[in-house]
């Protein structure tokens, strides 16, 4: 039997998403996915399910849901916390709710988006491959838009057999919940307003004093951010070379530098293609961390090398396999 | 910056820089033209019939080709090399030895239906008056020629054209409409083009084609890729209507 919930209040933007949709990018269709893909794939884990499956990607709080039957579900983020009969809900665990629970997102100051994963995946078409939701071209996810009030979602009747057996240990006629959680903490750094980047190619087209500036000044993340990307107020950047550049493919965590300067991080929703010149690339282990920032909040950039980053998004997915190692042999004796 | 150089087919520069942990681009020239197009489709083409493990997918663009790839299975790959970005040029510089064959541009042709002016082509005569011709003179320069799409990009399914006749070239807005219907067809420029689906835009809309440029329907969404040919033909608002949705 299919595990179910109804949306009661939707809140500012939640959208089903995975980990992408990259294999249509010639034909300028967005990855979209999870912005903080780490929050996703630990939200996914908790309940044992791969770390593409589909999760609710909740923007701030404000939301209610209620669980139509029994449910197994987990959450990961910075944007809200679950609250259930008045009790705060730990995160990255799993947790079994009786059917007819009212479970509410209230906010948390940290942070923006959070992740709700029921075990077997919510069940949505795939389309070009993947479950992700893109709105401005209404499709993907649940009917192509976000969720509105009264929608029914349901998980994927294929539950791996981690799943199967978190279910069967938990099960009750209350809310219950193991005694173990995944440590997110350990994975993010200390200072989270430190963000690491990579030198772009077009890095020379910037005068030093620019270069400067952004290594070592204060940007604010402005009004004008959301899924696509993130417009930065801070010194505008003086180019050196002012020649045009053709437009080339782009990906999230890219940093373009627009006409008059300013800087734009672009986001899972971002355009393929752009032509504005790019001064850095945000390390992929630091990009969950942008997809947290708040209008308001101030970020500086750090730099590492290309061979950095690389080193650091493998031990990242190191760190990640061992976590799934971890749960499955606490259910799956060997 | 860390960037490889190499040749394709013995004689055209190529040059390497990674993009982002998963993505490197590989650059082929500075400028726009049908040549440099022929040379990024043919290298295309091979890289996708000769992948690499881990090779994810690929994007062309005007003067380059950027290509995705999974790290993971990229590491454990045995293409020489220390760290991906190593390993992936490896691949890319061995493509690049190839001999390319003097085989001229396979493309698709295809032929676009429009219904120009009117309500569907409320900029005709800006283009018109533009470039001082008549309406009639623009929907038929517009149909005679032959065009080239460079690359998709801004939103799914929108080809940027190039090959547009001078005497239609016009400025884009100065102040970008809110709402360009699906299926507008427009001049920015000395570039053509189709909205595949209703965004904002800057462009000068001459008319508007039934077909559907873009739907996740279909096998192949998009229907015109890099390096295909397109013809335009003036059709009436009755072979408009009895067209939509095709």
């Amino acid at each position: 039997m299919s595990m179910k919930i109804s949306i009661i209040k939707p809140g500012l933007l939640s959208t089903i998403q995975d980990m992408g949709r990259y294999r249509y990018l010639s034909q300028a269709v967005p990855v979209s996915g999870a912005m903080d893909e780490l929050a996703h794939r630990l939200a996914n884990k908790a309940v044992g399910n791969d770390d593409n499956s589909a999760t609710i990607e909740f923007t701030y709080a404000d939301a209610s849901f209620k669980a139509e039957t029994p449910i197994l579900i987990s959450y990961s983020g910075d944007g809200a916390f679950l609250v259930y009969n008045n009790e705060l809900m730990p995160a990255e665990k799993p947790l079994f709710f009786p059917a007819g629970s009212i479970i509410k997102l209230i906010n948390n100051p940290i942070g923006v988006r959070t992740y709700l994963a029921i075990a077997g995946g919510w069940d949505v078409p795939d389309i070009m491959e993947s479950k992700s939701t893109y709105v401005t071209a209404a499709f993907g996810g649940f009917k192509g838009r976000a969720l509105q009030k009264a929608d029914v979602l349901v998980g994927g009747t294929l539950l791996s057999e981690v799943s199967n057996r978190i279910l069967s240990q938990l099960i009750e006629q209350s809310l219950t919940y193991p005694n173990w959680r995944i440590s997110r903490e350990s994975l993010l750094p200390e200072k989270r307003q430190s963000i690491r980047i990579v030198l772009a190619n077009e890095i020379n087209w910037f005068d030093a004093t620019s270069i400067i500036s952004f290594l070592t000044g204060t940007y604010m993340i402005d009004r004008r951010s959301n899924r696509m990307g993130y417009h930065l107020s801070g010194k505008p950047l003086a180019r050196k070379v002012k020649k045009e550049l053709l437009s080339t493919a782009v990906t999230p965590g890219i940093i373009q530098v627009t006409g008059s300067g300013d800087l734009v991080i672009l986001m899972a929703d971002c355009q393929t293609t752009g032509g504005y010149p790019r001064i850095a690339h945000v390390a992929a282990v630091d990009l969950p961390l942008c997809a947290q920032f708040k209008p308001g909040d101030a970020i500086h950039f750090s730099e590492i090398s290309r061979d950095e980053a690389e080193e650091l998004y493998l031990e990242r997915e190191h760190d990640l396999s061992l976590i799934t190692m971890a749960i499955s042999l606490k259910y799956i004796k060997t | 910056m860390n960037e490889q150089v190499g040749y394709f087919g013995a004689n055209i520069p190529i040059k390497i820089y990674g993009l982002s942990e998963k993505s490197v681009t590989i650059t082929f020239g500075t400028a726009i033209d049908n040549d440099l197009l022929a040379l990024i489709t043919d290298f295309n083409r091979l890289l996708l019939q000769n992948p690499f493990s881990g090779l994810i997918t690929t994007v062309p663009a005007y003067a380059t080709l950027t290509v995705f790839f999974d790290p993971l299975s990229v590491m454990l790959s045995d293409l020489p090399g220390e760290v991906c970005f190593e390993k992936v040029s490896a691949h890319l510089n061995k493509i690049a030895q190839t001999k390319r064959e003097k085989s001229k541009l396979i493309a698709n042709k295809l032929v676009i239906p429009v219904c120009y002016g009117g309500d569907f082509g409320r900029d005709l005569l800006t283009v018109a008056r533009t470039n001082k011709l008549t309406e009639a003179e623009v929907i038929d320069i517009h149909t005679a020629g032959e065009y080239v799409v460079f690359m998709i990009g801004f939103v799914p399914g929108f080809a940027y054209m190039g090959g547009m006749d001078a005497r239609l070239s016009t400025p884009r807005k100065e102040v970008p409409d809110a709402k360009i219907p699906t299926g507008s067809v427009g001049i920015a420029g000395n570039q053509t083009g189709i909205y595949p689906m209703e965004t904002p835009g800057g462009w000068q809309v001459i008319g508007r084609t039934p077909l559907k440029m873009f739907n996740v329907n279909r096998l192949q969404p998009s229907l015109l890729k890099g390096g295909d040919t397109v013809v335009f033909k003036a059709i009436d608002i009755n072979e408009f209507n009895a067209s939509i949705g095709i």
